[in-house]
C-alpha cells in the first residue's frame, strides 16, 4: 500500500451508462493517466488531483461493478475496474494523493508557521464564530503588526478551552505499587484476606511478566480465574513470611506454586536486553571481573553483616529491593492502556501484544547521550535563547514610572507647568536632596508644606475632570457621553479602544527587552501604537465643534495610555544606548 | 580558546576557563618539565580531565622532536568512556585550529568482554569464560589443526585480522570501546587484538588501573611501553587498595577441591601425550633448562597471565631440577595442595610471615622456596604444552601457583592469615587461607621507575602528604587546589540529631537503635519533600542499607517517602543496578524526581556522576568506616605502624572520610551546577574527623553548620534552595574573577600570575 504508483485495466466511461473505453490507467501521487488500448482513440487523460475535489467508489458487494469516480469542478470522469481489489489499491492512492493537497494549500496560505490541521481548524472555528475578534485579527495581523502565533498567544484560554475537552489527561501509576496488595488480617480468625481490584490485577501484570504469562497460560485451560489468584497470594505471603526454606518446599510440591516462587525470567532477560542500550557512562556491567574496586577484601565480603545466605535456596528468595526498583521502573514506564477495559483477559493480551512493539534499537542515541553528558556548560560561551532568562527587573523603574504617569493625568490642566523627568540618576537624586537639606538648613520648615497656589490648582483641575460630564449632560443619568455622538463615529472610537487596549497589552508583556525578537517587536508595536495615536488625533479634529468637547473627553485617556508606551519606548531606547551591554542577558 | 603557558600553546576546547584549571595546568607543566611525579588534588566538578587532557597534548604538539606517550589510568569502563567522550572533543578543536598536523591516535583499551564482536564467544556470561571462549578459537594450536581440518571452527574475525598483515591498522582518530567494535565489524577484524595491536603505535591509550598495577596483566598488556610516558591516574584516591588487591591471594577449600580435579587432568593429559606426542614434552624439557624467563616471540593467542611477580623479582635462571619433568611437577604441586589443605584444617587464627611459611613447607612437603618461586610460570608453560584451551576451567590451580610464587618470591610486605570461620558463622566452618600484600608501593614501584612522569590526582587526597609515604616515591609537585566559587553552590551540612534531639550516628552499638533508624527516616522523609529532583543516599554496607530500607518499610516511612519521589536501590546485582541508575535519571529528567540509594565503597560511589538536576543533595548516613574486625585490615595497620609511624586510629579515619568525600562530591559538575551535602553522623563534628575532609569540603562548611538537627538542617536547605534559584553573573561579581574568558588570560600573561585572586 506504501507503493507511488498503481497501474491497473480499466475502463474509462463519460457517463454511468456508457460501455466504455478499455484501457490502462496510471496513477501517481500527483497525476494520474489514461491511455486507452486503441491507440487511435481521442480519449486519452492526463490529469493532476489539484482538479479533482473528490472520489467515491461503489461498494463491494453490491450488484455494481468496481467503479472509480473522480470528481472534479465540470464532472467526474469514472472509471470501472477488473474486480474489487484494484479497486481497493486505487482508492488508496487517490485518497492520499487528495490528503496530500489539503496541507499544501494550508502550508501556502500560512507559510511562516507550521501548524497542526487540528489545531488551524480551531483557530478558524474561533474566528467565524466571534465576528469581533475576526475583524481584530485582520486588522493586526493582515496588516503585518502582529505574527500569527504573538496574536493567538494572549488568546490562550480560547484555544484551552476547547482543548481541554479532548486531551483527557492519563493517570500513571502511583508509586505504591508494592503496598497495594499486602493482606489484611483482623487478628481474630487466623486468616489473612486479600483485596483484589481490577486495577490491582493490571498493577500485578505491570510489575510481574512471569505473573503476566502464566495468566495467559492457565487462565482458563488449566484453572479458573479464583484458583490462580489464590495460588498467586498463597506464593505471595510465602514471600511475605521471608521463609526460604518453606518457599523451596512448597514450590516442590507444587509445579503451578512455583511459577511464583521463583525469580522472574522474563525480567532477567528483559533486562539483559536492556543493559545493552544503556548510557555507556551508566554501564557498570561492563566492569564486572575487571577491576578490583568492586571486590574489598580480595573477594571475601565482609561489613559485619549476620546474615547467613545458603546458595541452595537463593533460587526463592526475594528481597525488598528488587522490588522497589522493579516499581520505580514499572512507574516511569507509565500506563499503555486505558483503564475502561474490564476484562482481566483482554488487557492481559493486549499488554503482551504491546510489549512486543517496544524494542527499537537506539544505539546512536546511546552516543549522543555519552558526549551530553561530558560537555562542561559552564565553560561554553552564552548562546541566544528565544526565551527570557528568569530575572528580577529593578524596582525603581517601576515606581518612577508608575509616578510619572500619574503627573501626566494632570497635564490637560497644568498649561504651563514644569515638565518633570521621569527617570533621575542617583548623582541627580543626591544633588536635589543636598538641596532640599541646605535650604532647609538656610530658611527652616515652612508653615505650609505646599505652596497655596499649586494646591488650588491640583485641587481645581481634580474637580473639573470629576463634574464636566455630569454638569453637561444634565438631562439623565443614564446617559452616556458616547450616546450623543454620531453611530459612525462611535464604531470607529469602540474599534480604536480594542485594537490599542490589544497592542499596548503585547507592548507591555514585552518588557524586559532580552532578545532581538523583542527589539524587532516593541518597535513594530511602537509604530502601530503612533499610528493609532494619530488616528485619534484626526478624529479629535474633524469631530463638529458642539461634539469637539465630548469626543475629547473620551479619546483623552486612550492617548494618554498610548503616550505612556511611547515615551517608555523612549526612554528605554535611551536607556540602553546610554549603558551598553547589560549583565544577566540584557540585550 | 588558545593561550600560552610559558613555551606552551594550550588548546582547550571551550571558551571559557576556570582560574582552577588554569593553575592545574600550570602545575602539571612544571612536573613534566622536571620529568618527575605529581600528586595534583583538584576538587570534584572543576573540569580536571579536560584540563589534564589539554594540557598534555598540548605539550606534546609544542614539542614535536621528543613526543610523549599519554597513558590515562581509570577506574572502570564507564569512566573510561567518559574520557574518551571529552578526548574527542578536545581532538576535534585541535584539528579546527592545527589542521592534519593535530592528528593522533587515541583509544581506549578493555577486556575481550567488552571488546568482542564474536556473538559464539560472547555468549558467555562472565570474563573468564569470554576469554576461554576466545582461546578456543585463536590458539595457535587450534588454527593449525584446523588449517587440515576444515571442521574445527576458529574465529572469522581473528582470521581476517591475521590475514590483512601490517596493513591491519586503525587510521588516527579517537576511538571508544564502541568505535573499536563498530571499525572492527565493518573491516571484519578482531577489535580485541587490533586494538592491542595498536596500543603500541597510539599517542593517548586510556585504560584501567590493573593494566599497569597488576603484574599479570601489565606484564603482557604495558611491558613495551616506552619510557618517555606520561602516566595519570585519574580519581586515585584508592590507588593504595588497588595495588595491595593486586598482589593478595586466597585459598578457600573450594579452591583446593579445584585444584586436585585440575591436577588429576592434567596428569590424564601428560599420560595422553606420552603415548602420542612425546618429542614435546621433550623439547619442554630442554627449554626449561635454558630458563622460563627468556621465552619470547610467544602468539598473541598464546598468552595467558603472566607472572605475578613484579619484573625485576622474577628469576632468570634455569628451572629447578625437580620440577623439569612434567610428572615431577604434578607430584610437587599434589604435594602443595595437600600440604595447604593441611593448614586450612586449624582451630584457631594464625598469623604468619613468608619466611616462616617457606620454611614450613620445606619441613612438610619437602618443596624449596626456589621450586615456590617458579611454580606459575612452569604451569604455565606446562599448559602451552598440554595445549589446555579452556583456561577458565583451571583457575583453581592458577590460584595456588599465584600463592606459591608471591610466598616464595616476597619476604617482607605480606602476611599469611588463616581464619578457621567467619566471626559472623562460628558454628559453621569456612576456612580461608590469605597471603595479604600490606605494602601499597611494592605493586606502583614499577611503575614510578619505567616511566617518566606519573600523575596522581583526585578530588580528595586530603591530607596529601600521606600518598608519598603510603606509595613510597617522591613527587616534584605536591598541590592542593582550592575551589573559587561564584556563588556559594555547595552546602555542607553535620548533623547530629534528629528532631528529637536524639544523636543519630552508625557506630556499631548504635546502629540497630530504633530512634536512629527512625530519625535517619524522617531527615530522609524530610529532605525528600523540599528538595526538588534528585536526591543520593549513601550508606555504609549493603548490609546496613538492606536493613535499615527494611526497618523503614515495616514502619511505614519508606511509603510517605515513596509519595514524595521514586526510589531506586544500588544491590549487588550490576545488571539490576545499571538498570536503576538509568531509571534514576529518566525520573529526575522528566520532573519526576527520585531517591537513590547507595553504598559508601559499592559501585556506584566510584564513578557514577549525579551533576546537575541528577543530585541536589547527598546524605551520607554514618561514617564508612572499614569493618574493624577484619583480621586482614588489622595485619595491615599493624605494618603501617611498624613501617611508615602511622596510627591505626588515624588511618581508619582517614579511609573512611576520603570515601565520605569521594560520594559527596559526586554532585558538583561545574560551577553552574550547585548541591547539599549531609553528614549524618554525630561523629563528624569532632574535629579529628572533619579535618579530614578536603578543603574544598572544610571552606564552606561553616561552624553554624556543625551540630545540626533535622529541622535545622531543614531549614538551610530551604534558605539554600531559595538562593540557588536567584540569578547571578557567572564570572564572577564581588571583584574576583571565577570564570575567565581569553582577554583575561590575555591580561595575565602581561601582568603576571599576581593578578590571579581566588
Amino acid at each position: 500500500m506504501s507503493s507511488r504508483q498503481v497501474v491497473k485495466r480499466a475502463k474509462y466511461k463519460t457517463t454511468v451508462k456508457d460501455p466504455g473505453t478499455p484501457g490502462v490507467l496510471k496513477l501517481t501521487q500527483d497525476k494520474f493517466v489514461f491511455k486507452p488500448n486503441d491507440p487511435t482513440s481521442k480519449t486519452k487523460l492526463d490529469v493532476e488531483f489539484r482538479f479533482i475535489q473528490g472520489h467515491k467508489v461503489t461498494k463491494e458487494g453490491s450488484k455494481k461493478p468496481a467503479w472509480l469516480n473522480l470528481i472534479h469542478s465540470q464532472g467526474s470522469y469514472i472509471f470501472e475496474l477488473e474486480t474489487f481489489a484494484d479497486l481497493h489499491v486505487c482508492r488508496e492512492l487517490v485518497g492520499v494523493a487528495l490528503n496530500k493537497q489539503v496541507p499544501g494549500e494550508a502550508t501556502k496560505v500560512i507559510s511562516e508557521e507550521q501548524l497542526s490541521p487540528a489545531e488551524m481548524a480551531l483557530k478558524i472555528k474561533l474566528l467565524q464564530e466571534d465576528s469581533k475578534l475576526q475583524r481584530l485579527h485582520k486588522e493586526l495581523v493582515a496588516s503585518g503588526k502582529l505574527t500569527e502565533s504573538e496574536f493567538w498567544a494572549t488568546k490562550k484560554k480560547m484555544l484551552d478551552q476547547d482543548e481541554s475537552r479532548k486531551l483527557k489527561q492519563q493517570i500513571g501509576f502511583k508509586n505504591s505499587l508494592i503496598f497495594d496488595t499486602k493482606p489484611m488480617s483482623d487478628g481474630r480468625i487466623n486468616q489473612v484476606k486479600f483485596q483484589l481490584t481490577p486495577e490491582i490485577k493490571y498493577q500485578i501484570f505491570a510489575l510481574k511478566p512471569a505473573v503476566h504469562q502464566a495468566f495467559l497460560n492457565f487462565v482458563p485451560r488449566k484453572m479458573n480465574e479464583v484458583d490462580f489468584w489464590n495460588k498467586y497470594f498463597k506464593a505471595e505471603y510465602l514471600h511475605s513470611t521471608k521463609n526460604a526454606v518453606a518457599a523451596a518446599a512448597e514450590a516442590a510440591e507444587d509445579e503451578d506454586l512455583a511459577v511464583f516462587l521463583k525469580d522472574d525470567e522474563i525480567l532477567e532477560i528483559e533486562a539483559r536486553k536492556k543493559v545493552r542500550r544503556v548510557d555507556p557512562t551508566l554501564d557498570m556491567e561492563a566492569d564486572q571481573g575487571d577491576d578490583y574496586t568492586h571486590l574489598p577484601d580480595h573477594g571475601i565480603f565482609r561489613d559485619g553483616s549476620k546474615d547467613i545466605s545458603e546458595a541452595q535456596n537463593s533460587l526463592y528468595k526475594r528481597t525488598l529491593l528488587q522490588d522497589l526498583n522493579r516499581q520505580g521502573a514499572v512507574v516511569l514506564e507509565g500506563k499503555t492502556l486505558d483503564m475502561e477495559m474490564e476484562h482481566p483477559r483482554t488487557v492481559a493480551e493486549i499488554l503482551a501484544r504491546r510489549k512486543q512493539e517496544c524494542d527499537g534499537v537506539v544505539d546512536e542515541e546511546r552516543q549522543n547521550r555519552i558526549s551530553k553528558m561530558t560537555l562542561i556548560d559552564d565553560l561554553q560561551a552564552q548562546d541566544n535563547h528565544p526565551y527570557a532568562p528568569l530575572c528580577i527587573k529593578d524596582p525603581r523603574d517601576y515606581f518612577d514610572f508608575q509616578q510619572a504617569n500619574a503627573v501626566k493625568t494632570l497635564d490637560d490642566s497644568q498649561t504651563g507647568m514644569e515638565q518633570m523627568k521621569c527617570s533621575l540618576g542617583s548623582e541627580e537624586a543626591y544633588g536635589s536632596l543636598r538641596a532640599s537639606i541646605s535650604k532647609i538648613k538656610t530658611t527652616g520648615l515652612r508653615d505650609p508644606l505646599f505652596s497655596p497656589d499649586v494646591a488650588l490648582k491640583v485641587l481645581n483641575g481634580l474637580t473639573k475632570n470629576i463634574s464636566s460630564p455630569k454638569y453637561h449632560l444634565g438631562r439623565s443619568s443614564q446617559g452616556s457621553v458616547l450616546d450623543i455622538l454620531p453611530n459612525t463615529t462611535k464604531e470607529t472610537l469602540l474599534d480604536h479602544w480594542v485594537c490599542s487596549q490589544e497592542l499596548l497589552r503585547h507592548f507591555w508583556s514585552s518588557y524586559p527587552i532580552t532578545t532581538q525578537n523583542l527589539v524587532n517587536k516593541t518597535r513594530r508595536l511602537k509604530e502601530s501604537i503612533s499610528q493609532i495615536y494619530s488616528k485619534l488625533e484626526d478624529i479629535k479634529v474633524s469631530a463638529e465643534s458642539d461634539l469637539r468637547h465630548h469626543v475629547s473627553l473620551v479619546v483623552h485617556p486612550m492617548q494618554q495610555a498610548l503616550n505612556a508606551a511611547l515615551l517608555h519606548y523612549e526612554a528605554d531606547i535611551r536607556k540602553r544606548n546610554a549603558r551598553g551591554q547589560k549583565p544577566n542577558g540584557y540585550v | 580558546m588558545k593561550f600560552e603557558i610559558e613555551d606552551i600553546t594550550v588548546y582547550f576546547p571551550y571558551d571559557n576557563i576556570y582560574p582552577e584549571q588554569y593553575s592545574y595546568m600550570v602545575e602539571l607543566k612544571r612536573a613534566l618539565d622536571a620529568k618527575g611525579h605529581c600528586l595534583l588534588e583538584m576538587p570534584t566538578g572543576t573540569g580536571k580531565t579536560i584540563a589534564l587532557l589539554s594540557l598534555i597534548t598540548s605539550y606534546v604538539l609544542s614539542k614535536p622532536h621528543s613526543p610523549l606517550k599519554l597513558l590515562y589510568c581509570t577506574r572502570t569502563v564507564h569512566e573510561m568512556e567518559k574520557t574518551l567522550a571529552e578526548l574527542r572533543l578536545l581532538h576535534d578543536y585541535q584539528l579546527r585550529h592545527l589542521g592534519p598536523a593535530a592528528k593522533i591516535l587515541a583509544l581506549g583499551l578493555s577486556s575481550r568482554k567488552n571488546l568482542c564482536v564474536n556473538p559464539r564467544v560472547l555468549a558467555a556470561e562472565n570474563r573468564d569464560s569470554v576469554d576461554a571462549g576466545c582461546r578456543k578459537l585463536t590458539a595457535s594450536w587450534v588454527r593449525a589443526v584446523a588449517a587440515e581440518n576444515p571442521g574445527v571452527p576458529t574465529c572469522e574475525f581473528f582470521e581476517q585480522y591475521e590475514r590483512a598483515g601490517s596493513s591491519a591498522v586503525l587510521p588516527p582518530g579517537v576511538y571508544t570501546l564502541q568505535d573499536l567494535r563498530v571499525y572492527g565489524k565493518e573491516k571484519g577484524w578482531c577489535p580485541y587484538y587490533l586494538a592491542r595491536h595498536m596500543v603500541q603505535f597510539a599517542n593517548v591509550v586510556v585504560y584501567s588501573y590493573q593494566y599497569l598495577l597488576d603484574p599479570k596483566v601489565a606484564g603482557i598488556i604495558s611491558k613495551e611501553m616506552q619510557k618517555e610516558s606520561v602516566v595519570v591516574f585519574d580519581e586515585a584516591h584508592n590507588i593504595d587498595n588497588v595495588c595491595i588487591e593486586a598482589l593478595s591471594v586466597s585459598v578457600r577449600r573450594q579452591t583446593i577441591e579445584g585444584a586436585r580435579r585440575n591436577l588429576n587432568r592434567m596428569r590424564q593429559e601428560i599420560d595422553k601425550f606420552k603415548a602420542t606426542d612425546a618429542g614435546r614434552l621433550r623439547a619442554e624439557y630442554n627449554r626449561l633448562v635454558e630458563g622460563l624467563a627468556l621465552r619470547g616471540d610467544l602468539p598473541a593467542t598464546d598468552a595467558w597471565l603472566a607472572n605475578p611477580a613484579l619484573p625485576d623479582d622474577i628469576l632468570k635462571e634455569a628451572v629447578p631440577g625437580n620440577i623439569r619433568r612434567a610428572e615431577h611437577f604434578i607430584h610437587v604441586l599434589r604435594r602443595l595442595v595437600q600440604y595447604l589443605e593441611g593448614r586450612l584444617d586449624t582451630e584457631n587464627v594464625e598469623k604468619e610471615s613468608p619466611v616462616s611459611f617457606v620454611v614450613s613447607i620445606l619441613n612438610h612437603a619437602g618443596i624449596d622456596q626456589k621450586a615456590l618461586k617458579f611454580c606459575y610460570d612452569r604451569l604455565h608453560s606446562l599448559m602451552m604444552t598440554l595445549e589446555i584451551t579452556d583456561t577458565d576451567e583451571f583457575l583453581h590451580i592458577q590460584t595456588i601457583c599465584d600463592f606459591a610464587t608471591l610466598v616464595g618470591t616476597y619476604a617482607r610486605g605480606f602476611s599469611i592469615i588463616i581464619e578457621p570461620f567467619d566471626e559472623r558463622m562460628p558454628h559453621i566452618p569456612d576456612p580461608v587461607l590469605q597471603l595479604c600484600c600490606h605494602d601499597a608501593s611494592l605493586a606502583i614501584k614499577p611503575v614510578f621507575e619505567r616511566f617518566q612522569s606519573v600523575v596522581i590526582t583526585s578530588g580528595t587526597l586530603s591530607p596529601i602528604d600521606l600518598y608519598p609515604r603510603l606509595l613510597n616515591f617522591n613527587p616534584v609537585v605536591s598541590r592542593s587546589f582550592t575551589m573559587s566559587l561564584t556563588r556559594d553552590c555547595i552546602c555542607p551540612m553535620v548533623l547530629t540529631r534528629g528532631s528529637d534531639q536524639l544523636p543519630v550516628s552508625t557506630k556499631f552499638d548504635m546502629r540497630s537503635d530504633l530512634g536512629v533508624v527512625r530519625n535517619y527516616g524522617r531527615l530522609l522523609l524530610e529532605m525528600a519533600s523540599v528538595v526538588p529532583d534528585g536526591i543520593v543516599c549513601f550508606f555504609v554496607s549493603y548490609s546496613y542499607m538492606d536493613g535499615i530500607v527494611n526497618t523503614w518499610n515495616e514502619n511505614g516511612i519508606l511509603k510517605e517517602i515513596m509519595q514524595h519521589k521514586l526510589v531506586f536501590i544500588e544491590t549487588q546485582d550490576v545488571v539490576e543496578t545499571t538498570l536503576a541508575l538509568d531509571n534514576y535519571r529518566k525520573a529526575c529528567d522528566c520532573g519526576r524526581g527520585a531517591i537513590f540509594f547507595s553504598v559508601a565503597r559499592g559501585k556506584v560511589a566510584e564513578g557514577i556522576d549525579f551533576d546537575r538536576h541528577y543530585g541536589r543533595l547527598v546524605i551520607m548516613f554514618g561514617v564508612p568506616f572499614q569493618y574493624t574486625l577484619s583480621k586482614i585490615l588489622l595485619a595491615r595497620l599493624e605494618y603501617l605502624r611498624d613501617t611508615f609511624q602511622i596510627k591505626e586510629g588515624d588511618f581508619l579515619t582517614f579511609d573512611a572520610l576520603r570515601q565520605a568525600a569521594q560520594c559527596v562530591g559526586r554532585v558538583i559538575r561545574s560551577k553552574a551546577d550547585y548541591g547539599m551535602m549531609i553528614f549524618a553522623d554525630k561523629r563528624y563534628s569532632r574535629h579529628d574527623k572533619r579535618s579530614k575532609l578536603p578543603s574544598w569540603i572544610l571552606s564552606h562548611l561553616h561552624d553554624a553548620h556543625l551540630n545540626l538537627s533535622t529541622d535545622m538542617a531543614l531549614h538551610i536547605a530551604r534558605e539554600f534552595l531559595r538562593k540557588m534559584a536567584q540569578p547571578y553573573d557567572k564570572t564572577g561579581g564581588t571583584g574576583r574573577k571565577t570564570l575567565l574568558s581569553q582577554e583575561d588570560l590575555e591580561k595575565m600573561a602581561v601582568s603576571g600570575l599576581d593578578d590571579m585572586m581566588y
